[in-house]
């Protein structure tokens, strides 16, 4: 282990830990924008968006992401629709967490009991009423775990911005490699750079879902 | 739970730590490579080439490889009487390639650097390379100071060019890619104001694709392309360089350039990039002697 | 359709080539699903154990496999082992591994899942009728788990196969690297090219994944019941 070699790197792979989380974060919220409206098309069974929200749905979660970037950013362009590289990782995040978040949404929808609404309109309720102050806050509890799988999938789905040119964390590894043929010394740094990203949010994640289900259980 | 998570995070440190501990104390494993009895015994040979740069390394639509790399590929094949497989490379899996014994020759365009003759070794040179910058007809660009402080230049992950530019232009904006198809698509598409690489390749690209120019031919040291092996191999090393030599006495090179070059680069480029039998002309009357060579080459015609 | 870069496909082989280079992604996810299931089945009941050490070992596991991307692993066999072991790997191998210890830990934890959410009084009344402890698990216990499983794991075949997307980068020629050669050695005939491979590639993941994940979920829904 060469640790002047890593020293030397550690600069190089803080700047890559910045524009990953930068940009992840970025599609992640844009996913969850994009998830949530597609919930809502689903659950009012608005027409016609709503076919097109099922297609998009099933395009996105049937294709990987390296594909989708490649076709928005290498085909695209070539009929005239031309984005950089940042925005293209951010869209294609968000496109394909859009779709992931949209089923989590939906099965967490699909979770409150018929009985909940229909209570709610027996108290007078209305629609949007018993939406919004009913079953929405126990889907979104139940949604939780799904939500905090999904923010990790998305933060290790990153890994593959090298092909837009985005410097994210695996790809200053491979072209450190590339370059200095340091690889014991790259790879090591890559996965300790991942750990310091994802760790924190995997435990965040089971706490919080811990909470959850305590809370779902009541007193 | 507690207690289960404390055990997880502790079992976690150790396992990382035992991993570090395992990489640092790792010296060189074994031999990695193979001796020249080994492959013709085992029949076949490895070969990692690309195949996504044409016309030096590539796929035809028949599925097959073709190239100027790739001729002199199958010519090591046929003298070596084995069968060859080509392994399909990515610019900086090269030197990776070699230290880990995944091919036993690297013929993918690969430029003689001291930085990477440490890492591997190197038989005699077969072509001439320096780095060019290509850019669009409409914004050429003949000096690197053109190049504004928000341009992008693309280049290649693992080339000369990439390790050239860090080194001697840190100001200049990259935008590196994987693959060489990537980073022709993305010049394409107008993502950065030039693209810096091997001056063959970008000169390859400029004849091959109008509405661009290379408004930088020659940039930093004339260097060579020459085949390399993993680090002491020397049975293989050896063998190739006297591959070379006996193939140079047949002018083998300049048939190759002529099967796989000449729809690219015309007559003009044949005596300024290849090197018959492993002798490059001296590094400062090359150009000299490329000029005097054309020159007779025209008079003789 | 020139414009569109979509002829190039009906040069030559191309297209043929296309399809040879997704046999390679759906050949190396069936082979790693088929060997995740069985050693997941393994793992999954050794997971149930109480044994502290075995708990956070899987734990251990777990989490590394929650975290870190399929690509960082893919590096670390392909290019690590040989360095620091000194093995050498070929690229499909390297491949088969990280997916099966990715699918081993997926489909241990969807056993454990399934294992504990049987109820108890299962365990009980087998071991009333006298059945041993590898009876119970063999004849009462597995064929329950099973049927949650099948739509699970067909699912994880799905996601593979999207994941083998990556194996491009460890230098397997797959559906697209076989997308970019055709693109390069006709960008002088067909500069769009791009546009025409890479939507068909993307179709063509869709129609591979598409009707599997559709199956899963039909089997889903029609065994929940």
């Amino acid at each position: 282990m060469d640790f002047g070699a890593i020293h030397e790197y550690l600069p190089l792979y803080r700047d890559a830990l910045f524009l990953t989380m930068r940009i992840g974060w970025q599609g992640i919220l844009l996913a969850f924008v994009i998830g949530l409206a597609a919930t809502i098309i689903l659950h009012f069974r608005i027409p016609v968006l709503r076919q097109l929200t099922s297609f998009y749905i099933e395009l996105f979660r049937n294709t990987p992401l390296l594909v989708q970037l490649f076709f928005i950013y290498f085909a695209l362009p070539k009929v005239g629709l031309r984005i950089t590289p940042a925005l293209c990782g951010m869209v294609g995040l968000g496109l394909l967490g859009g779709a992931y978040m949209a089923e989590t949404f939906r099965s967490g929808l699909e979770n409150v009991p018929l009985i909940q609404s229909e209570s709610a309109a027996s108290l007078g309720m209305s629609r949007m009423q018993a939406f919004r102050y009913v079953v929405l806050p126990q889907a979104v509890s139940s949604s939780i775990p799904g939500l905090v799988a999904n923010v990790i999938f998305l933060l290790k789905e990153t890994s593959v911005f090298s092909t837009v040119s985005l410097m994210d964390l695996m790809f200053t590894a491979k072209d450190l490699i590339g370059m200095y043929a340091k690889t014991v010394e790259c790879l090591f740094l890559l996965v300790v750079f991942y750990l310091i990203m994802l760790l924190p949010v995997s435990i965040l994640g089971s706490i919080v879902e811990r909470r959850m289900r305590r809370a779902e259980f009541g007193s | 739970m507690k207690k289960q998570t404390k055990a997880a995070l502790f079992g976690l440190t150790l396992a990382l730590t035992s991993a570090l501990s395992m990489t640092a104390f790792a010296g060189d494993s074994d031999k990695v490579y193979r001796t020249v009895d080994e492959i013709k015994e085992s029949g076949t040979i490895n070969i990692g080439v690309f195949s996504d740069k044409s016309p030096f390394g590539y796929v035809d639509e028949n599925g097959d490889y073709q190239g100027y790399d790739v001729y002199l590929g199958n010519q090591i094949g046929k003298d070596l009487g084995v069968d060859i497989n080509y392994v399909s490379t990515e610019a900086a899996n090269r030197v990776e390639y070699l230290k880990t014994g995944k091919v036993d020759i690297i013929l993918a365009n690969f430029t003689v650097t001291p930085e990477r003759a440490e890492e591997v070794d190197f038989a005699l040179p077969y072509m001439n390379v320096a780095l060019g910058v290509v850019s669009p007809d409409d914004h050429v660009i003949t000096s690197l100071d053109q190049i504004g402080k928000d341009d992008q230049v693309i280049v290649i992950s693992g080339t000369t060019a990439e390790t050239y530019l860090v080194k001697n232009n840190p100001e200049i904006k990259l935008q590196k890619y994987d693959a060489y198809a990537e980073a022709k698509t993305a010049f394409e598409n107008g993502s950065g104001v030039a693209w810096a690489n091997d001056n063959t390749e970008v000169i390859a690209f400029a004849n091959e694709n109008p509405g661009y120019t290379v408004g930088i031919p020659s940039l930093g040291s004339n260097d060579t392309i020459a085949p390399a092996v993993s680090k002491g191999n020397d049975s293989l090393l050896n063998w190739l360089n006297d591959e070379i030599v006996s193939l140079g006495k047949d002018n083998f090179f300049h048939k190759d350039y002529e099967e796989t070059l000449l729809d690219t680069y015309g007559k003009d480029y044949e005596d300024t990039l290849v090197i018959e039998g492993g002798q490059p002309a001296e590094a400062s009357t090359e150009a000299e002697a490329a000029a005097a060579e054309t020159e007779a080459a025209t008079e003789a015609e | 359709m020139q414009s569109l870069g979509l002829d190039v496909l009906f040069k030559g082989t191309n297209f043929l080539r296309l399809l040879e280079g997704l046999w390679v992604s759906v050949r190396i996810s069936l082979i790693s699903v088929v060997i995740s299931i069985l050693l997941g089945l393994v793992a999954g009941v050794l997971m149930t154990s109480k044994n502290i050490v075995l708990k956070a070992a899987f734990r251990v596991y777990l989490e590394i496999v929650r975290i870190m991307p399929q690509m960082v692993l893919l590096f670390i066999v392909y290019f690590g082992t040989t360095r620091v072991f000194g093995w050498n790997l070929d690229a499909e191998a390297s491949a088969v591994i990280v997916f099966v210890f990715w699918g081993v830990a997926e489909m241990g934890d969807l056993v454990r899942g399934a294992l504990i959410s049987i109820p108890k009084i299962q365990y009980e009344s087998a071991e009333a009728l006298g059945l041993t402890k590898q009876q119970t698990y063999l004849y009462v216990i597995l064929p329950q788990t099973v049927r949650r499983l099948i739509p699970l794991s067909i699912n994880l075949v799905t996601r593979m196969i999207k994941t083998t997307s990556l194996v491009l980068m460890i230098g397997i020629v797959e559906v697209l690297k076989v997308g970019q050669q055709i693109i390069e050695a006709n960008r002088r005939t067909s500069p769009n090219a791009a546009f025409g491979v890479f939507a068909v590639v993307f179709l063509l993941y869709f129609l591979i994944c598409w009707p599997v994940s559709r199956l899963a979920g039909y089997l889903e829904k029609r065994w929940a019941a």
